[in-house]
């Protein structure tokens, strides 16, 4: 990644990201939609949080503006020491490239590679990854590694998904909706997935969810209204995915 | 009120207007390609018919040496013979004071009486004609009047049976038996240095030594009467006349070049066309899959509201309704513009009294049903399939796409391939029918690039070959008839002339098994250097002691092959017939034509040393001394300046071709484009989620361009070898399909005609793919990754 200002600016040691005031407003015809109303927050290396909101909260704005496929209208927003807001598209996609995973509700998996070379996309364009066969073994597919996504269950499918987003071993990763298609028993499987590579790999993990059920394996709980963070709520206890009921 | 599908209809065809533009215009290439040749051949057809009609072209025709009026008499009596105009008609050498060569007049006698043609009426364009008493009066040919800037009240001179004599124009016409204006066995036009010149009778008979009497004949069947029966008592009953047989309006030179034309547009309006319209079908097809795949959920929606199974399919076959209607109307006003344009064209080759644009409304109508059906057909399975679908199961996102390691995969060749290379590899492995499809029209679309390539390759190559490899000589020069070897030592003792072949030709008729032909057998020097015979190889021929040597051509329209013994009837003096061998084959481009050694052809005559003219080699310091010599040499009927017969076919067919091939080369154009923009956005919108994938988790934009690219690369790699085989064989048909009697295309195909398709289609890729990676870069990454496929 590249510095994109004169120096890094002040952030705290084990902050990850710092947003100050950060604002987006869509330009949609003759209208304009504020979707992010100025957000301050901080998240640290190794925490897991949740945002919770209804639909149209901002939450997955926030989400895009954190992994770098969008740029706030104002504010800053730092990681690590390096400003984001306003970088060029070419810092945008090294930052993805080395230091992002996404997970998305749609698997969007290539359905012409197999899991393995799914994975090995990004482990043949990152800077230290880890191999394919890692990756897909800490999602528990090692077993499943040359079968095409056709030849995958859902949640096998999400699982290569999440494996495809760690083998770069990001700082951080972005999950937006991970188990919105998939039922209890597969979408506690993929919640398991997440909180080992959260615990192994101190990754910073946020999850976008509306399940509220979701924020008890989190450390921290964000509520997301109208584009703006109106509680924050830190759990005591984590819950083990495999607990997580609903 | 709209109907909320057709609502629909519209807007999603909006949403796509550079993929229907694509396609549309493509399909409208093909369809003005046929519409201009349909329009071209109504035109030339009706013009024709009208003006042999009007002017009564006649049906049978002959010459003769001379004959007494009283024998026309007796044609007039021959059973199934309506009309008999007899006439004189002879070459005369023209001397315009602006050329330095002598032109060709052709002097054709008006009725003795004075009164109106029976047959092949003169149609007077300005001025009169000759008053009865009038000796020194013409009425010149238009097209000659043209080039030369002449009208009525100007005067010309000609040498008329070796007396210069000045002729006073008063008037310019133009005849159906002209309607292609060329000195006898000349491809083309000079009107610079030819023309039809009509006088009368008692002028032209007193100096020929004609009077009461006639040299040429035309008659007029009765309707239903056949021409077989009366050309046989005709060539009786003038065979004691030097009659050198009749022929019908099928043989007429003017009429047999029409009709070449006529088979070269028929050729073209379907063998071409055909091609695009098949490009086109193949677009619609993927561009309609590709709606339909997109679609799937909508159908499902529509069908859970109540649409039946047969709406939605006919909603989808509007699509291909609005785009092969959009087609036929670009189609339809480009091939009438074209076809206008084109018709200018024929002005310069064909002389009718009005050459007026018609445009053929029934090919229009083909057009459309062959488009629409055509298109209808490529996308009815997919139609189908869409509809089969049962609401329920089609709301569902489709699953994902069955894959599986391609063939160079399985046979272990995986380690050699980039992911990008796999992912291309299988993707058209998945859906090869696409794939072949997709192929199909690249290769069509770059077969239709070596189509206006390979002519320019085959008349650069007959003009060298014709006239630097086999006609060597500066000048062609034919005496008004036969003369002894003194006429020869006259023509070679002219001065600069540094060589000379004397030329013997003699009209003949030649007949093998069933088939026979009537042309003139030329003899010339067996070691002729000048005018020089050349096989296929362009190795020159040394003629045999004995024996024939013809065209390839009149070989085979006698169904003969070399060593074949053909008849043959000498149709003038003492018409001895005798069988000859046909010892070998000349490869040549126009007309048809069988040579002898000089002394054989004489042998055969049973006569001296006579000649009929000669091929010169002249020193071009002394030309214009030539030149005027031979304008005052009173035997000379006729001369030809290489130079100038060159220059000629620059100016009219070199210059009308370069404009054909042009427009087939933009039309081709287009085509390559429009195919692989089409493939191209296809190929976009059915991996936008692929790619954007990509993009979110780190890829460049020009490593993800390589991703879409690759697949499409590959299929245009795959696509051109096919695509020049397939040009070639276009080329060669439709080339072929231009070989006639009069005019044969050599088929000779450059490798540079091979690379600039190949150049063509390559930068049509390149600029379709550069549309679509500007697209690419603004693809809403998050948008498409949250959608549902």
């Amino acid at each position: 990644m590249q510095q994109t200002s004169s120096s890094p600016r002040a952030a705290s040691s084990g902050t990850v990201f710092q947003a100050r005031g950060l604002r987006k407003v869509y330009h949609t015809g003759e209208l304009d939609v504020v979707a992010l109303h100025g957000v301050d927050l901080e998240l640290n290396a190794g925490e897991l949080v949740c945002l919770l909101g209804a639909s149209g909260s901002g939450k997955s704005t926030l989400l895009n503006i954190l992994g770098g496929l969008d740029v706030p209208s104002s504010g800053e927003l730092v990681y690590k020491g390096w400003a984001l807001d306003g970088a060029e598209e070419e810092t945008l996609t090294l930052f993805r490239r080395n230091c992002v995973g996404f997970v998305f509700q749609f698997y969007n998996l290539i359905p012409s590679l197999t899991a393995r070379e799914n994975v090995a996309l990004i482990t043949g364009i990152s800077r230290d990854p880890m191999s394919p066969e890692e990756a897909l073994e800490m999602v528990g597919l090692e077993k499943r590694m040359d079968h095409f996504p056709s030849q995958l269950s859902g949640g096998e499918q999400q699982r290569v998904a999440i494996a495809r987003a760690i083998a770069k071993r990001p700082e951080v990763l972005l999950c937006d909706e991970p188990t919105g298609a998939l039922d209890v028993t597969t979408g506690i499987t993929v919640l398991e997935a997440v909180e080992r590579i959260n615990r192994e790999l101190g990754t910073l993990t946020v999850i976008i969810t509306h399940n509220a059920v979701m924020a008890e394996m989190a450390d921290r709980v964000l509520h997301l209204s109208d584009g703006r963070i109106i509680s924050s709520h830190r759990n005591e206890t984590r819950l083990p995915a495999s607990e997580l009921k609903w | 009120m709209l109907d909320p599908l057709d609502r629909k209809l519209l807007r999603d065809l909006s949403r796509m207007k550079g993929q229907v533009v694509a396609v549309s215009l493509v399909m409208a290439c093909g369809l003005a390609m046929m519409i201009m040749t349909r329009s071209l051949i109504l035109t030339l057809e009706s013009t024709r018919s009208t003006y042999y009609q009007k002017n009564a072209m006649a049906d049978v025709f002959a010459t003769l040496k001379r004959a007494p009026l009283s024998a026309a008499e007796r044609l007039k009596t021959l059973p199934g013979v309506a009309g008999v105009e007899t006439r004189v008609v002879v070459d005369v050498t023209i001397d315009l004071p602006g050329l330095s060569e002598p032109a060709t007049g052709r002097l054709v006698s008006l009725p003795e009486d004075g009164g109106p043609q029976k047959l092949n009426r003169v149609f007077l364009r300005t001025g009169r004609f000759p008053r009865p008493d009038e000796r020194r009066e013409v009425v010149l040919g238009e097209s000659f009047a043209k080039a030369n800037g002449l009208k009525p009240g100007d005067a010309l001179a000609a040498v008329i049976n070796g007396r210069r004599e000045e002729l006073r124009i008063c008037g310019i016409g133009l005849s159906p038996e002209f309607v292609f204006e060329a000195r006898a066995g000349e491809t083309l036009p000079d009107h610079k240095r030819f023309s039809v010149i009509w006088m009368n009778y008692r002028a032209l008979a007193v100096a020929y030594n004609m009077d009461g009497a006639f040299n040429d004949v035309c008659l007029d069947l009765a309707p239903g009467a056949v021409a077989g029966p009366v050309i046989e008592e005709m060539d009786r009953l003038l065979a004691t006349y030097g009659a050198g047989g009749a022929y019908t309006r099928k043989d007429q030179p003017s009429a047999q070049r029409i009709d070449d034309e006529l088979r070269v547009l028929h050729s073209l309006s379907f063998a071409y066309p055909i091609v695009f319209l098949s490009v086109a079908a193949f677009m619609v097809n993927a561009v309609l899959s590709r709606i339909v795949r997109l679609q799937r959920e909508q159908i499902a929606q529509m069908k859970a509201l109540g649409y039946s199974s047969r709406q939605v399919g006919v909603h989808y076959l509007k699509f291909v309704l609005v785009i092969g209607v959009l087609g036929t109307a670009i189609g339809g006003v480009a091939g009438h513009r074209m076809g206008e344009g084109l018709l200018v064209i024929y002005t310069d080759f064909f002389r009718f009294p009005e050459l007026v644009y018609r445009m053929d409304w029934s090919s229009l109508g083909t057009a459309l049903g062959v488009s629409l059906g055509a298109s209808a057909l490529g996308v009815m399975s997919v139609v189908r399939q869409a509809v089969k679908l049962p609401p329920a199961e089609a709301m569902r996102p489709e699953p994902p796409a069955d894959f599986k390691p391609s063939l160079f995969e399985r046979i272990g060749l995986t380690r050699f391939f980039s992911p990008a290379f796999r992912m291309a590899l299988r993707n058209i492995e998945r859906r090869p029918w696409q794939a072949v499809f997709t192929s199909c029209g690249l290769a069509l679309a770059t077969g239709l690039m070596v189509l206006p390539g390979a002519m320019s390759d085959s008349i650069d190559h007959l003009l060298t070959f014709q006239w630097n490899s086999q006609q060597r000589q500066d000048v062609s020069v034919f005496l008004t008839e036969p003369a002894s070897g003194k006429g020869f030592h006259d023509l070679e003792h002219l001065p600069g002339v540094i060589r000379a072949e004397p030329i013997r030709s003699v009209p003949a008729r030649l007949r093998f098994a069933h088939h026979h032909r009537k042309l003139s057998i030329t003899g010339i020097p067996r070691g002729a250097d000048l005018n020089r015979l050349l096989d296929k190889d362009e190795r020159p021929i040394v003629l045999p002691e004995e024996g024939l040597f013809m065209s390839a051509k009149l070989a085979e329209i006698l169904g003969a092959r070399i060593g074949d013994e053909v008849r043959v009837e000498v149709l003038d003096g003492r018409r001895p017939v005798v069988n000859l061998p046909i010892r070998g084959l000349v490869e040549d481009f126009a007309g048809v034509a069988a040579y002898m050694d000089i002394e054989a052809l004489r042998r055969v005559l049973k006569e001296g040393d006579t000649v009929n003219g000669a091929y010169l080699a002249v020193d071009h310091s002394q030309w214009d001394r030539f030149m005027r010599e031979v304008k005052d040499t009173p035997r000379a009927a006729f001369v030809m300046v290489k130079r100038d017969q060159l220059a000629a076919f620059r100016e009219t067919t070199g210059k009308n071709i370069g404009i054909i091939r042009t427009l087939y080369f933009i039309l081709a154009t287009i085509v390559a484009f429009g195919v692989v923009y089409n493939s191209a956005r296809i190929a976009l919108s059915e991996r936008s989620r692929e790619l954007a994938t990509l993009r979110v988790v780190g890829f460049r934009l020009p490593e993800v361009r390589a991703v879409l690219v690759g697949e499409l690369a590959l299929l245009v790699l795959a696509a051109l070898p096919f695509g020049l085989l397939f040009g070639r064989g276009l080329a060669l048909f439709i080339m072929s399909s231009f070989s006639t009697e009069t005019v044969r295309l050599p088929i000779l195909i450059r490798p540079s005609t091979y690379s600039i398709a190949v150049l063509v289609v390559l930068t049509a890729s390149a600029a379709s793919f550069a549309v679509v990676s500007r697209m690419l870069g603004k693809l809403d990454l998050v948008g498409v990754l949250k959608a549902r496929d």
